[in-house]
């Protein structure tokens, strides 16, 4: 990760900026509506999250970059079904499931909630980068 | 309906709000099959954008030809130092 940073800020131009979505450490959960019904089981999802930001960390330290702006944003994923959603989870997420105690409590709550489509709710941090002109020699 | 990321476009409205394309040779990092990139790619000057993921870049390439889309890593990236005016890491760190 740090690697990929430093390659950035070899390729950016010095006016240029480096831009960083990664999710936060919040763990995923899933909704019917407004209404919470379990957590996403992401493995180590929270750890690589954590590191992404640890990585950004380490590159400002270097002083190659500085921070403009950061700002977090919520990011949902529809499914029709929550069976559906589990499938997209498993087979699109690294190491992540939906266990058979949220599914069972999802569709409980899709039950009393007719026409809701539930979702998988993440928390996404971006940040905007300007490179730092390295001193020569 | 299949399933929908984002529907309500937080993320774009975000990226938006901090960023404009207009005018600029962006690469993207981690592009996957160009859920974002096909967001900006119309307003940007070039677009190069990068994934390992061979048949997501392929769907890619498809949809959005006047991309430069590259079924590589990072650390298989050719190009010239200071050659792009953004780099956005898209979920990709």
């Amino acid at each position: 990760m740090v690697d990929a940073l430093r390659r950035a800020h070899e390729i950016v131009t010095p006016g240029g900026l480096v831009v960083d979505l990664h999710p936060t450490t919040a763990v995923a959960s899933v909704e019917v509506g407004a209404h919470s019904t379990g957590r996403v089981d992401g493995g180590d999802a929270p750890l690589r999250h954590a590191a992404a930001g640890a990585a950004l960390a380490t590159v400002l330290d270097a002083g190659l970059f500085a921070v403009d702006r950061a700002v977090e944003f919520t990011f949902y994923t529809y499914g029709d079904t929550i069976e559906e959603l589990r499938d997209y989870i498993e087979e699109n997420w690294r190491n992540s499931r939906i266990d058979e105690t949220v599914v069972r409590r999802t569709r409980d709550a899709l039950r009393d909630a007719p026409g809701t489509r539930p979702r998988v709710r993440e928390q996404v941090r971006i940040t905007k980068l300007h490179p730092i002109a390295l001193a020569d020699g | 309906m299949p399933i929908e990321e984002d529907p309500e476009g937080y993320e774009i409205a975000a990226l938006d709000g901090l960023v404009s394309f207009a005018s600029r040779r962006v690469l993207e990092i981690g592009c996957g099959d160009g859920r974002m990139t096909r967001r900006y790619a119309r307003s940007a000057r070039s677009v190069i954008a990068i994934d390992p993921d061979g048949e997501a870049i392929a769907e890619l390439a498809r949809e959005l030809p006047t991309v430069d889309a590259r079924a590589i890593a990072v650390d298989e990236l050719l190009l010239p130092a200071q050659s792009v005016d953004l780099v956005l890491f898209a979920w990709s760190l």
